[in-house]
């Protein structure tokens, strides 16, 4: 018998797991992928604007914000941050004012808290920045961030192509590639020779987010040291290693606490209809192997959206929750989904699960379907994540509040 | 203003205006075509990708029929590189008229239209995934035809006979003198420069636009546009062309071109040229008339919808008939001799299948006028070097896996194979770096992730080949032509492909639509 059953492997269900096996609950984790983190540039964005907290503040409802309260992101955070300090992967920030960090585009974006390495960017020091890039490496292209940031800063910022030693790869190479070479000291020993004369009178140093993935502080740390330089990461195209970096911590984390990882497996949800009430029974695990079914107390869904799969539209207008069939937010006309323009509000992108104080899932008359069964993270409606900057701190947030709940 | 002259202006970079230049460099007349924006933007671009055996028009337009069979096997001769030896299947389906298919056979000996019929098992067995309920099936000669390679190979065989190709050029008005037309005065969009072009001949083939092309000397052309929608579908499904044998009605065909299938098409009759639109029933009917043919084919992933504009001459009498009864043949119309304006020739209407055809149509009226030889020789004039094969769909994989130097190829966009020497060259050759010519040059972004990734490897080629084209070296632009394309098929796997897009456009490279994009 399990305590908690949690579905998903992105920062909500690792994140979960983490705390509820942490406070001493059987744990398990099902998860049919890998979960999104590698698409994340491992920042935890709460809301943008001058105060992230103010935001959270100032929600309504049905934002989940206003569900939960500031109170709650804020200890979330904090227990998140203490692990991550912890565990060697120290990120700067507050919840009273962003940072503004570069992108690979050479816009930026804006984040609470960001990984020590992406932001040292200190784009308001008066330094001449130079941006560097990788010969042959696609995923980050110095020239396009440089003319952006530049543009956007109103000053002139280099850009400079480095060599990567060792002989010419069979393939090209992704970030996670570049983050193991770095982790070998000799290739860095060399890269560093080949770099020096190019860098010649350069005061800060951008860099794409390359520099190692489980050694990545000691990494930056040293190219810091031999280039006698200050260095900050810029996140690449996926593979993003600061999300990686994020999912690693958090997995070693997971399994020091003892949850059970049940990966490559679709979860079907399990109802228990009783005459009195229905319950959530669990779950079966469509695994390698044959259909498995998990008796749980409590079942925490953090299936994600659209991108990963919580979430399904249908060509006859219909969206579909795709664990426990739950009714979604939506609108029915799928025509009225997708605005014209990409960069404008997307109504999909806030389609979800009505959920309760307890982020227990609503049916139509506003009652919870099932007094075990919570949702977190991307599944939940009511938050235009994009736009608004918040998708971490509501994931953050809710797996908090789900987890507390179900372990209640 | 600087002013420039030519024997022979041609407006339109479509193949029936590219046609037609070409036409006219054979005849060693001065040639100068312009096109408002890229090569095939227009209605050339914007098609199923079908090289008609002209079994689609036997019975409704014999001449048609006649005149596709016929440049069928000109085009194959011209252009083989452009061209999938796909062949044909024309099929009948359980609710299609019994007694059609007949009919079609008999229209078929009568065009001269090569059709052989087949037993359904046997084209089940060259399809795997029709209908094996299918009524009847007869094998045509069909193929794919990429009207991109066709058009640039159309503009540099021009160029190098000494015609001149200007794009994004667009036409601001035609000089007048004394009510023939003389000339035309263009911008060129990328600079906004006005330049004055002397001719003694404009052939207006501006397609869906000719009609505002006439009005610049004061004639009015009638035209009504029908719009069409087809779906791309992620991979090939069929090998073969598959056709409806049935009266033409909407999502009657699916094309195997290149890495997908196409699905087309419908018919809505629009006002402008630049309607673009595609209504959720158009998407919803193709894929249910698609579904007849290949069951279970709306489970299958869709990858971009898009819409092209056809062009139909229509005189007074038929007003009120449907686009789709219009006859397709093309309508080539002298104004000295119809409106009393010399100087301006237009065409209109016609199929890609027959550009050749038209061109030389057109060239019979115009070579007159110019004293130019009457004989045509684009039949016999091949577009490339002899004994170039087909097209062969791993070509470019060929050349990914087997480089001829010892650095293997960098591959900018997988999905289509594009790599960063294809692009290099391309921007080389290119005017600007205008990341949809790319697309249309190269197939920059027209695979299953629909430009995620390549869009941005692409824009940082841009800016460093281009240091004056746009900041972000086009990105957002581009990134906006692929959700449109999307957008009408926003559900299942391409909702979340489209997803997948806009979470790396906004929140790892800071694209509009984020709270804080700078």
């Amino acid at each position: 018998m399990i305590d908690l059953l949690v579905i998903g492997a992105g920062l909500t269900g690792l994140f979960a797991s983490w705390l509820a096996a942490r406070r001493g609950a059987r744990t398990m984790l099902i998860a049919y992928g890998r979960g999104g983190l590698e698409l994340s540039n491992g920042c935890l964005a709460v809301a943008a604007g001058a105060s992230p907290r103010l935001a959270v503040q100032r929600s309504k409802r049905p934002h989940p914000y206003a569900l939960i309260g500031v109170a709650t992101v804020e200890r979330a955070l904090d227990s998140l941050l203490t692990l991550l300090d912890g565990d060697g992967l120290p990120y700067a920030g507050s919840l009273d004012a962003n940072l503004i960090l570069p992108t690979a585009s050479g816009r930026t974006i804006a984040s609470a808290f960001a990984p020590a390495a992406l932001a040292s960017a200190a784009l308001n020091s008066k330094q001449p920045l130079t941006i560097a890039g990788f010969t042959g490496f696609r995923d980050f292209d110095s020239a396009l961030a440089a003319r952006v940031l530049g543009a956007g800063l109103q000053r002139s910022v280099a850009s400079v192509d480095l060599p990567l030693p060792g002989p010419n790869p069979r393939r090209d190479q992704y970030a996670t590639d570049l983050a193991r070479q770095f982790e070998d000291a000799a290739w860095r020993e060399t890269a560093v020779r080949a770099w020096r004369p190019s860098l010649v009178g350069t005061s800060l140093l951008g860099m794409p987010a390359t520099l190692g993935l489980r050694l990545h502080q000691s990494v930056w740390q040293d190219l810091q040291d031999k280039l006698e330089l200050p260095l900050f990461e810029i996140p690449t195209l996926p593979p993003c290693l600061p999300g990686l970096r994020l999912e690693w911590v958090l997995r070693q984390a997971c399994q020091r606490e003892g949850v059970d990882f049940l990966e490559g497996a679709r979860a079907v949800g399990r109802v228990e209809r009783r005459p009195s009430r229905a319950r959530v029974a669990g779950a079966v695990a469509m695994a390698a192997g044959g259909p498995q079914a998990f008796d749980a107390g409590a079942v925490v869904l953090a299936s994600g959206d659209f991108l990963h799969g919580g979430l399904v539209g249908r060509q006859n207008g219909l969206v579909q929750e795709s664990v426990f069939d739950l009714p979604v937010v939506h609108h029915s006309d799928r025509s009225t989904w997708v605005s014209p323009h990409a960069g404008d509000t997307q109504p999909y992108a806030s389609y979800g699960l009505r959920v309760d104080a307890s982020m227990r899932p609503l049916d139509p008359g506003g009652q919870p379907m099932f007094p075990n069964l919570f949702a977190a993270g991307g599944v939940i409606a009511g938050a235009r994540r994009a736009e608004e900057g918040s998708r971490q701190g509501i994931a953050l947030g809710t797996a908090l509040c789900a987890v507390e709940a179900a372990l209640a | 203003m600087p002013a420039f002259s030519t024997e022979l202006l041609v407006i339109g970079g479509g193949a029936t205006g590219l046609g037609v230049a070409w036409d006219a460099c054979l005849r060693g007349i001065k040639v100068l075509l312009v096109d408002q924006s890229d090569l095939g933007q227009g209605t050339s671009g914007r098609y199923h990708g079908l090289l008609h055996s002209g079994g689609r028009y036997v019975v409704s337009d014999p001449a048609s029929a006649r005149d596709c069979a016929h440049e069928n096997e000109i085009l194959r001769r011209l252009a083989p590189s452009t061209i999938e030896d796909t062949g044909g299947l024309f099929v009948s389906a359980p609710a299609d008229p019994a007694e059609f298919p007949d009919r079609w056979l008999a229209a078929c000996r009568e065009t001269g239209v090569s059709a052989e019929e087949v037993s359904v098992p046997q084209a089940v067995q060259r399809e795997p995934l029709l209908n094996p309920a299918l009524r009847r099936a007869f094998r045509v000669r069909d193929a794919s035809l990429d009207s991109f390679d066709l058009l640039h190979l159309l503009a540099s065989s021009i160029r190098s006979a000494g015609g001149q190709v200007w794009l994004r050029h667009k036409v601001k008005s035609l000089l007048l003198d004394g009510g023939a037309v003389i000339g035309a005065e263009v911008v060129d969009r990328s600079n906004g420069e006005s330049k004055r072009i002397g001719a003694q001949v404009v052939v207006n083939a501006a397609g869906p636009w000719a009609k505002g092309i006439a009005s610049l000397a004061h004639v009015d052309l009638p035209i009504a546009l029908g719009r069409g929608a087809m779906i791309a579908m992620a991979s090939r499904l069929v090998n073969t062309v598959v056709n409806r044998c049935k009266p033409p009605s909407d999502g009657d065909i699916l094309v195997p071109v290149g890495t997908v299938c196409i699905l087309g098409t419908t018919d809505e009759a629009v006002r402008s040229p630049d309607d673009m639109t595609i209504a959720p029933w158009e998407i919803d009917l193709l894929l249910a008339e698609a579904e007849v043919l290949v069951p279970g084919i709306a489970a299958h992933r869709a990858l971009r919808a898009w819409s092209g504009i056809r062009p139909l001459y229509r005189p007074a009498p038929s007003k009120g008939a449907e686009t789709r009864d219009l006859p397709r043949a093309h309508t080539i119309l002298d104004h000295a001799a119809t409106h009393g304006v010399p100087g301006l020739v237009s065409v209109i209407g016609g199929k890609l299948s027959t550009f050749r055809l038209m061109a030389e149509e057109v060239m019979r009226t115009v070579a007159p006028k110019l004293g130019a030889p009457s004989i045509c020789a684009t039949a016999r004039t091949p577009l490339e070097p002899p004994g170039r094969a087909y097209h062969r769909l791993p070509r470019r994989l060929d050349r990914v896996e087997h480089p001829t130097s010892a650095a293997p190829a960098s591959v900018i966009c997988e999905c289509e194979l594009v790599t960063r020497s294809d692009l290099e060259a391309a921007l080389r050759s290119a005017e600007s770096a205008d990341l949809d010519d790319l697309r249309r040059d190269l197939r920059l972004g027209m695979g299953p992730c629909q430009a995620a990734f390549c869009a941005y490897r692409a824009a940082g080629m841009a800016v460093r080949a281009f240091p004056t084209s746009a900041p972000d070296g086009g990105l957002c632009d581009f990134l906006q032509e692929r959700w449109r394309g999307l957008r009408p098929l926003a559900w299942g796997h391409t909702l979340r492909q489209l997803e997948f897009s806009r979470r790396i456009a906004t929140e790892l490279l800071g694209l509009p639509g984020t709270g804080d994009g700078s």
